[in-house]
């Protein structure tokens, strides 16, 4: 680009106040926005640092349901067996596996947007994306845990682990069980990792600005981490191997969870379009969870309105209203094939998902998974307003959980054994998915305190990339291949 | 079998067709007196899971008795009782999907045998099972006295969290094999009886070696009332049920 | 020998840290005794320096090598080791094998990498090291050591392209 085209580079902070077009461009993206890295230094510590009543207060009531609706019911659960939930013969599933997949779909959130985004560069990622990843960390958190909650003997666990032991037994590799405990242990190692790595520079900076504990513990956490060159080549290069990696780590996690039902001999599981199928949910659901998350971060926290922009928004609900129609294609298409396919047991199971005593689910789920997003979403207005896009992530995500309640338990009813059909009624699942929500909370919560939640040089970085400059009349915003 | 060179295909251990021992049900002679289903669960220490459980349909049966009524009242009519407890397939669907080998196949009786220890509850066999056969153990229910003194010594007592089902009553297998042993001979036809084989009064139920065309079990098989439990799934299951006879 | 001083000159911006680096090899450093400290990721091309050399991604496809073998040695290996035959499956299956073999790869690929930014980087190393707080701030700092008679020409020279300080570089507790 030439010189003389250059009318406004943020880097260095030259304002040209009177241009309308630049100042609403100024105001629009956060990345033709610069300031100081001084500033949004303080800006992002204080934004951690700064801790409200109404924070607090929260915090305590999750702590509070973590503490007797997750470990308390877990406990009883123990000590008496499955039987406390609502699992029979023939539902041996419900909703712990259906909260189960339901987080692992919220965790895909986190690598979609800082993995998926960062290898296509779109740049609006770069203020979210760790507060994108935490979402991956934690619902995988909460996923592992409602397995635990699911094990009839969560106590000899440690029987999954491929090691050599007193038993001579290894695990069954034959078991899609066994796949998705690597797969879920892979992608939980691989997303903290992944979350860990863009930090380092970060916690570097908070242990620069910090005394006290936080010092100490900053201190630890980063590493010894100066920025040299060197240092920044190593994070740069694994970064990027990490992107990539991770990608198709990401996607065989919900297919082998999809292979968990898929592989399955029941009517209306042994779908061969379960793997795609589940990985479109998982980011239908994951994508909506962003927007939750980012809506509340911005209202509650100091300055975010800076760097968490109605553009944010605007893109997030471009991206939800496609994976929304991809995800209608791939729900029509197995339902098409299982309803042309006329097996009499798959014939009644559909029916029964429509006109069964819980057909307001799948209703319900197909209004606010398909109907609501296809009819709000293309609008501009609405995708730009919080919390509008607030409500339609709510919705998806009731859905998608309602989806994951239908496949398992109200699918588990109907099998090729008519004497054996039965409905299921959960019993402490309840509690114990409300405490999974309430710990996620908690740690969501505690995080957004104890580590800066936006990456402050990715920022930087990218706000060094754009540029505006003119081509013809127009102003348009160009940006610089810096990596 | 044809041997092929493809290192997947060359297993040689995959079961002919026959397998080792069956069953064969008479639903034409099930009276559905339900006496197998005691039998059973006397032998085989099955706990008693409570009114409460049971109406909820955790009984921890590991043979059912079903039956269905035809047609609209008041042309209703019933159908032929069904016995149906684990059919021991030779290709059995709950064994792969067990992330620990608690499912197995034995390759001695070419059963499907559930390892009480290794189980952790995943319950994906009871999932994965088209027949519905396998019952959990949804709680360490209460057996009051005296009712301990009645357990059978040769049969584990199974905890909270593991998954179990019919088992050919193999403790009444292996004992008739030992006998047999000692005694310098092969175990005869109709020396072994299941519980609830020899329970039921209607002698409705026979078992015995199927890959012996001779024997009771075989020619009642090939009787040609005969059908197998969905077999279009291919589980090759060893229990033959016998249907539409006089 | 003369005596070595260390120094660590502070730069608002990535321009002129640049150019002190062009100016310090024209006082006669050598690349080796230069190092620049930053905030946000500068790029070997933007300071003219030469690459970087990473061990990253030899370590990654060795972690892949390993976490195949370790895969291989689930896959194959174990059902060897203590073999169980179940469902009619062969004892070594193909499908599922190639899932165990993917999952270990990457997770072999993903460990090493991360590993390898600790073994390259010498991460953790609490020792004390020169630096200034401002980098993380965004300023540029370049930390050179200089022979002591080219230290008045070097300093001169850096303030001309505007440092914003230049001092011995002092190892502290960070």
């Amino acid at each position: 680009m030439s010189e003389q085209k250059t009318l406004y580079s943020p880097s260095s902070s030259v304002a040209h106040s009177g241009d309308d077009e630049l100042e609403h461009l100024r105001r629009e993206h956060l990345m033709l926005d610069p300031r100081p890295r001084g500033e949004m230094n303080a800006m992002v510590m204080e934004a951690m640092l700064t801790t409200s009543w109404k924070f607090k207060l929260v915090f305590a009531f999750m702590a509070l349901v973590v503490i007797v609706c997750l470990f308390g019911v877990w406990g009883y659960l123990i000590a008496e067996g499955i039987g406390v939930a609502g699992l029979t013969n023939p539902v041996y599933w419900g909703i712990f596996l259906v909260n189960t997949v339901f987080w692992i779909g919220i965790s895909h959130a986190g690598t979609f947007v800082s993995a998926l985004l960062r290898v296509f560069k779109a740049e609006f990622r770069r203020p979210f994306t760790r507060a994108a990843e935490l979402l991956t960390t934690f619902g995988l958190v909460q996923a592992g845990l409602s397995i635990f909650f699911h094990m009839g003997r969560v106590w000899v666990s440690y029987w999954l682990f491929p090691y050599p032991n007193e038993r001579q037994l290894w695990p069954n590799f034959h078991s899609a069980l066994s796949w998705d405990f690597l797969a879920i242990n892979t992608y939980l190692l691989a997303s903290t990792m992944y979350l860990f790595l863009p930090l380092i520079p970060d916690l570097a900076m908070a242990r620069d600005r910090s005394t006290g504990w936080r010092k100490v513990f900053y201190r630890i956490l980063s590493l010894g981490f100066r920025g040299t060159e060197g240092e920044w080549t190593h994070l740069r290069i694994a970064m990027n191997i990490f992107a990539f990696a991770i990608l198709p780590v990401m996607f065989s996690v919900h297919t082998i969870v999809s292979w968990d039902f898929a592989t399955a001999m029941r009517p209306g599981w042994n779908s061969t379009i379960f793997g795609p199928y589940f990985v479109i949910g998982a980011l239908q659901s994951g994508l909506a969870a962003v927007a939750m998350v980012l809506v509340i971060v911005r209202s509650t926290m100091k300055h975010m309105t800076y760097f968490i922009r109605e553009e944010v928004f605007d893109a997030l609900g471009k991206l939800m209203l496609v994976i929304s129609m991809a995800w209608a294609y791939f729900f029509f298409n197995d339902y098409m094939v299982q309803w042309y396919g006329g097996d009499q047991f798959t014939e009644k199971l559909l029916h029964f998902h429509e006109a069964g005593p819980l057909g307001w689910m799948w209703f319900a789920m197909l209004i606010f998974n398909v109907a609501i997003p296809w009819l709000t979403l293309w609008n501009r207005k609405i995708r730009r307003n919080p919390w509008a896009l607030f409500a339609i992530g709510l919705g998806v995500n009731v859905a998608m959980w309602l989806e994951r309640y239908i496949i398992i338990p109200l699918s588990l009813t109907i099998n090729f054994m008519p004497f054996t059909w039965r409905m299921y009624v959960p019993g402490v699942e309840v509690p114990l998915g409300i405490g999974t929500l309430a710990f996620f909370i908690l740690l969501y919560m505690a995080a957004s305190k104890l580590i800066p939640l936006v990456p402050v040089w990715e920022v930087q970085e990218g706000q060094l990339a754009h540029t505006v400059r003119r081509v013809g009349k127009e102003v348009v915003v160009s940006v610089a291949e810096m990596e | 079998m044809t041997e092929y060179k493809i290192p997947e295909f060359s297993a040689n251990w995959a079961e002919e067709d026959k397998g080792k021992w069956g069953l064969v049900v008479d639903q034409d002679l099930c009276t559905g007196c339900q006496a197998c289903v005691t039998a059973c669960a006397m032998e085989n220490n099955i706990p008693w899971v409570g009114e409460a459980d049971a109406a909820y349909g955790r009984a921890m049966h590991w043979i059912r008795i079903e039956r269905f009524w035809e047609g609209e009242y008041p042309n209703v009519r019933a159908t032929p009782f069904q016995p149906v407890m684990c059919q021991q397939c030779g290709e059995a669907p709950c064994e792969p999907v067990c992330p620990v080998f608690a499912s197995v196949h034995s390759q001695v009786e070419k059963i499907n045998i559930q390892v009480y220890n290794r189980c952790v509850g995943t319950r994906f066999c009871a999932n994965n099972c088209p027949y519905i056969a396998r019952t959990f153990n949804w709680r360490d229910y209460e057996r009051p006295e005296p009712l301990p003194n009645q357990l059978n010594p040769d049969v584990t007592v199974r905890r909270r969290g593991v998954m179990e089902k019919c088992t050919f009553c193999i403790q009444r297998i292996k004992r008739a094999e030992d006998r047999a042993k000692a005694e310098g001979r092969e175990v005869y036809d109709g020396e072994i009886e299941p519980a609830c084989v020899q329970a039921c009064p209607a002698e409705a139920l026979t078992f015995g070696r199927i890959d012996d065309p001779e024997s009771q079990v075989s020619k009642k098989a090939k009787s040609g009332r005969g059908v197998k439990l969905l077999e279009d799934l291919g589980t090759v299951p060893r229990v033959t049920y016998l249907k539409g006879g006089a | 020998m003369s005596e070595i001083v260390s120094l660590l000159a502070v730069f608002p911006d990535i321009d002129p840290a640049a150019q002190a680096v062009d100016e310090l090899r024209r006082c006669g450093l050598e690349d080796g005794d230069i190092n620049v400290i930053s905030g946000i990721p500068v790029t070997e091309a933007m300071l003219g320096r030469p690459r970087q050399w990473s061990n990253v991604p030899r370590l990654a496809l060795g972690g892949a090598v390993a976490g195949f073998l370790i895969g291989m040695f689930f896959a194959f290996g174990t059902p060897t080791l203590y073999p169980i035959y179940v469902g009619g499956q062969p004892l070594y299956p193909g499908a599922p094998s190639v899932v165990v073999l993917f999952e270990m790869t990457m997770l072999g690929m993903l460990v090493a990498t991360f590993l390898g930014v600790f073994l390259d980087s010498r991460f953790p190393s609490y020792r004390p090291k020169e630096y200034v707080p401002q980098i993380s701030d965004g300023k540029v700092a370049i930390l050179f050591r200089c022979p002591i008679e080219k230290q008045e020409r070097a300093i001169q020279a850096l303030f001309a392209l505007g440092a914003e300080s230049i001092q011995p570089a002092e190892a502290q507790v960070l």
